[in-house]
């Protein structure tokens, strides 16, 4: 029986360490185990990483996925996914739509901050320019694109904005806006990253519909 | 018209040629089986020893599954198409007969054919001898198919598919309660069957592991080892759990231990066991091939 039981445990061993070896999640995604993992993704100086989706699949052991966009200072852009740990995923669920990582020469800053705050007030990205609204930042032309990549829409970032920022990182607290319009429950990140906040995903399953809806498909 | 008769004289010819493929074989067959010379090279009295007949006819079954695999090609001309299933045709029953040697001197490496066969009669060597005939033709077509006509695919992956079988054989003492040696010199019939259900039911996993696409053979190697190792690990659930659905009573209650043995020795208990590997084997499939995660990369 012992015999039995002990060749069982290693196949199923032998059967994990193959799978694991071969699985695609683990050899094609980058694994994330906390903020001190953003510099192996994000190599380049200049860059900022911001937080745009979050996902777990699997039925009793979940895997969690954080999908971000990576924004390099000379205007290079692409989306990522990596394969994280459920603490830091849970820890950042807060954070849809803010920047979590900005390298700047040798700097490396984690606070959660608006996309973009790496660049605000930096002369070489734009400049502050006068409105009817008061001072509001403005890129540079051949940054003319970063707005649409850092998911601003429609939004422009005032002094107001510019101080409030400068404080929270000072206090070292995460910042989401003067009127909260970055984050989970802000207008401009729900605006400009929508697939976190799709219907479907927040839609509870019922099963009385679930069961309909299947016999529909299926007969 | 024209077409159709000429098509239809092709098929013809071309069974024909089967035929003359079956008629080597016939000779290949002394190869390995040098003691039965004069019995297949002259005409077979089945009445004479059922066993040796069943023995024999078990390999022609086997090499027809094996010849279904290899297709004719006429659009690149008769007699191209002719020369291809020749070749294959030869590789299929070398392959076939080596792997059945080899097979038969792991599980019968205590008994001798010419002792079992010609003189005992032993007809439960016989029918786990067309068990194996049956599973090895079943796995040379499946593997035959996968190598997609190259000869070097087809090599490593028999190799490989005889490492995997000569492995999954020894696993029957691990799995029932019939004693192997003891029962086949008994000439027990419920040891055949169970261990016909046995070896048909690791057939059809074997298979199924072999049977998935592949693009690049190391991958497809390891694939296939994991599938193995997967089916190795729910097997034992479904047996486990179908022993303990379906139970069994052996013996009178209170009964002596003798009792016990002698019904497990029955065909009764045979049939139970085989039935319940074949089940399982079947089952073990459907939960190592058909299910489907979804995308492996999670696109969100």
């Amino acid at each position: 029986m012992m015999y039995k039981f002990f060749l069982y445990s290693i196949l199923i061993m032998l059967y994990l360490g193959l799978a694991k070896a071969l699985s695609p999640t683990e050899t094609g995604i980058q694994y994330l185990q906390n903020e001190r993992g953003f510099s192996k993704i994000a190599k380049d100086n200049r860059s900022t990483l911001i937080l745009i989706d979050t996902h777990a699949t699997g039925f009793l052991i979940k895997t969690y996925y954080q999908k971000y966009r990576l924004i390099t200072g000379y205007d290079q852009v692409e989306e990522l996914i990596v394969r994280t740990s459920k603490e830091f995923a849970r820890k950042n669920l807060p954070h849809i739509g803010l920047s979590l990582y900005r390298k700047n020469d040798d700097r490396e800053e984690f606070l959660p901050l608006p996309p973009g705050s790496a660049y605000i007030g930096d002369t070489e990205f734009g400049r502050w320019r006068k409105t009817r609204k008061g001072q509001v930042w403005k890129f540079h032309k051949p940054f003319r694109n970063f707005p649409k990549y850092l998911g601003w829409g429609e939004f422009q970032p005032d002094e107001e904005f510019f101080k409030e920022m400068k404080t929270h990182v000072s206090l070292n607290k995460p910042f989401f806006g003067v009127h909260s319009e970055f984050g989970p429950n802000g207008e401009v990140t729900m605006t400009n990253f929508p697939h976190f906040f799709n219907n479907d995903r927040k839609k509870k399953v019922d099963m009385q519909s679930l069961l309909i809806e299947y016999f529909k498909e299926n007969f | 018209m024209a077409e159709i008769f000429d098509r239809l004289i092709i098929r013809v010819l071309l069974a024909a040629f089967v035929c003359l493929m079956m008629y080597v074989y016939r000779y290949a067959h002394v190869i390995f089986y040098p003691s039965v010379k004069r019995q297949v090279l002259k005409k077979i009295n089945p009445a004479e020893n059922p066993a040796d007949s069943l023995h024999l006819f078990s390999r022609l079954i086997g090499i027809a599954l094996i010849f279904s695999s290899v297709s004719f090609n006429e659009t690149s001309g008769f007699f191209l198409s002719i020369f291809h299933f020749a070749v294959w045709g030869m590789i299929a029953i070398i392959l076939y007969l080596l792997s059945l040697y080899i097979v038969e001197s792991i599980v019968f490496y205590n008994f001798d054919y010419t002792d079992e066969i010609l003189k005992r009669k032993n007809m439960s060597y016989a029918v786990i001898s067309f068990c194996h005939s049956v599973v090895i033709a079943f796995l040379t077509r499946t593997v035959m198919s996968e190598a997609e006509n190259s000869l070097i695919i087809l090599l490593v992956l028999w190799l490989y598919m005889l490492v995997i079988v000569g492995i999954s054989v020894k696993y029957y003492t691990l799995i029932s309660r019939l004693t192997f040696n003891r029962l086949l010199i008994q000439k027990n019939l419920s040891l055949c069957f169970s261990y016909g259900g046995f070896a048909l039911g690791a057939g059809i996993i074997i298979a199924s592991c072999f049977d998935q696409e592949h693009y690049d053979i190391t991958i497809y190697c390891i694939q296939v080892l994991l599938k193995t190792i997967l089916s190795l690990i729910i097997f034992p659930i479904f047996k486990k759990g179908l022993f303990y659905i379906f139970p069994i009573k052996l013996g009178e209650t209170g009964g002596h231990e003798g009792q016990i043995e002698s019904d497990r020795q029955s065909y009764g208990y045979g049939f139970y066991e085989g039935a319940v590997f074949i089940a399982g084997a079947i089952l073990t499939t459907m939960i190592v091939n058909r299910i489907q995660f979804g995308t492996i990369y999670p696109f969100f």
